[in-house]
């Protein structure tokens, strides 16, 4: 019986901008037909990601394997499957109709261009009379990015990329943007990578996340970044004083490195601390956000300890059993070993 | 103050009542400056292009080069065409001295750094995003070359204009390569420049008019231009 290739395998993947690397990826499957979502804060390596998925860039070192052949930027055998939007949609300074036409015309498909100008702005929410005549320059921004997806469902990819869907457009294109990834699943099997720093939204769609930081990713979705800087303890402990007087402990890096990942299944949660000291790190807090993760029914919390920001999963047992709720205190207990340098 | 407002009335007579000394001073001017803003055009595009699109080693050194080519003084390279075109000169035999051709070469020559140099600045200030969008709507090298260049249409089309203006307007090369021959390679600048010298400044105004008219109508159809 043979496997099905991903549609994506990134092997042993390093990129440098200069002398800095920005991207570390030692593996990282993305099945087909799938919506990943990828989440991490600015200069994370997302957006440079995209750009190596959508082979625009080569890395500077790694292959990208697609349907597990490895691909280049320019291949001919990808240019016409794999498609991008960047997070500022650069429109042709031409009427809506020739930007949602272009990829089109230049693969010199004119068949029924009309029709399916009209379907690809349907589906994005533009009426085709009203719009298709308009120039680059008379959009608002949010008609500007879903005329810009409008060009890219059009050619139905096998892959869409999308960076920053809705960062600057309002909850109505949010949604339509939202709808017409979905879509493109369903009519045609697409798979989509969407970068994006609406956690509410990217959860409604994506049924995996990874999360990236420092070019790190974390295919467990988002994890729990704690920076430096922090103290030297006593016996191989670090420690990072807050400003609350509160303490994390962690076991010092082997190296100098200064970013501390500790891993969500690692931290537990509870009303209040324990008196025998099990755990090294008994942080108080309070929950901030409660997401429900679409797929699987589990609630993704987002606690503040003071002024940092951990993320749990939950399940739908324990949020009942302790009675949680956005705006309670809580208690997260996790062991000073349980922390990964990076 | 009389004698310009009287100019100016001679002017219009001038123009209206077709003087034929007038009126072959600016076809000449019309007809050499376009050949050499075409000239220039043709040969500057694709060089600024390069110049601006690719990097390579040089280009700087190239670029340096270039800039200075702007500032140089008309009757500098009046000077130099002259000495190549001249009887004694390498290219004496063609017969170009006191010709519109002549003037041509040596208006080219000013006009190529500026629409090559403006058609660089131009495309190297294309955003960057537009190359990454046509890589992603699956354009290839050939595409994504032509859409750049339809992309800065504008920006080309003001090289153009620039060029022209200049070629235009410049005295040293028409007076130094053309020789001012009236009815022959006499332009609207060497006509008034001499003009002038004789008192005449009723001719010398006509003309000035028509040089401004023929600026604003240039600019007015890139306005047009632009709005289409």
């Amino acid at each position: 019986m043979t496997t099905k290739e991903p549609a994506y395998h990134l092997n042993d993947i390093r990129h440098y901008y200069g002398d800095t690397k920005v991207l570390e990826i030692d593996t990282l499957k993305i099945e087909e037909s799938s919506i990943t979502g990828l989440i991490g804060p600015n200069g994370s390596g997302k957006t440079t990601l995209l750009k190596l998925l959508a082979f625009a860039v080569k890395p500077t070192r790694g292959i990208i394997l697609y349907k597990g052949r490895p691909e280049v930027p320019f291949s001919p055998a990808i240019r016409s499957k794999v498609t991008l939007l960047t997070q500022k949609p650069y429109l042709l300074k031409r009427t809506v109709f020739e930007n949602v036409a272009y990829g089109l015309k230049i693969r010199k498909d004119k068949n029924r261009l009309e029709e399916r100008v009209k379907n690809a702005l349907l589906t994005v929410g533009l009426d085709f009379q009203k719009f298709a005549p308009r120039k680059w320059h008379e959009l608002s921004g949010g008609e500007a990015q879903r005329v810009a997806m409008a060009a890219r469902l059009i050619l139905k990819p096998e892959v869409l990329l999308l960076d920053e869907p809705i960062a600057s457009v309002d909850t109505e294109s949010a949604g339509l943007i939202r709808d017409a990834s979905l879509k493109a699943r369903e009519n045609w099997g697409a798979t989509l990578v969407i970068a994006s720093h609406d956690l509410q939204w990217l959860y409604s769609i994506s049924d995996r996340q990874l999360s990236i930081f420092n070019g790190n990713i974390f295919s467990t979705g988002m994890e729990n970044i704690i920076t430096g800087p922090f103290e030297q303890g006593d016996d191989k402990i670090v420690v990072k004083k807050l400003d609350d007087g509160q303490i994390i402990t962690l076991t010092a890096p082997e190296k100098k490195t200064g970013i501390a990942v500790i891993r969500k299944k690692s931290i537990s949660i509870d009303l209040e601390k324990q008196a025998d000291q099990s755990f090294l790190n008994q942080l108080s807090g309070q929950i901030a956000s409660m997401l429900l993760e679409k797929k699987t029914g589990h609630i993704m919390a987002t606690i503040y300890i003071h002024d940092l920001s951990f993320v749990l999963r939950l399940t739908p047992g324990q949020i009942s059993s302790l009675d949680l709720y956005p705006g309670k205190k809580v208690i997260l207990k996790f062991q000073s070993t349980d922390v990964e340098w990076i | 103050m009389d004698f310009i407002v009287a100019g100016v009335a001679k002017a219009i007579a001038l123009l209206t009542s077709g003087d034929a000394a007038t009126w072959t001073a600016v076809f000449a001017t019309l007809k050499v400056s376009t050949c050499s803003m075409l000239l220039s055009v043709g040969a500057g595009l694709p060089c600024g292009f390069v110049l601006g699109y690719f990097d390579f080693k040089g280009k700087k050194h190239i670029r340096t080069i270039l800039d200075t080519l702007l500032a140089l003084p008309t009757v500098f390279i009046g000077l130099a065409v002259y000495a190549f075109i001249s009887r004694q000169g390498p290219l004496g035999d063609l017969g170009l001295l006191f010709t519109l051709t002549g003037i041509a070469i040596g208006q080219t020559i000013l006009a190529f750094p500026i629409v090559t140099a403006i058609t660089a600045a131009t495309i190297e200030n294309i955003d960057h995003d537009l190359k990454l969008t046509l890589v992603s709507l699956g354009a290839g090298k050939r595409h994504i070359i032509a859409t750049c260049l339809w992309e800065v249409r504008y920006g080309i089309l003001a090289a153009a204009v620039m060029a022209y203006g200049r070629v235009l307007t410049e005295v040293g090369i028409s007076m130094m390569v053309g020789g001012n021959i009236k009815y022959h390679t006499r332009t609207i600048t060497t006509a008034i420049a001499l003009e002038t010298n004789k008192g005449l400044f009723a001719d010398g105004i006509a003309l000035g008019l028509v040089l401004i008219t023929i600026a604003f109508i240039v600019n007015l159809s890139l306005s047009f231009l632009r709005k289409q």
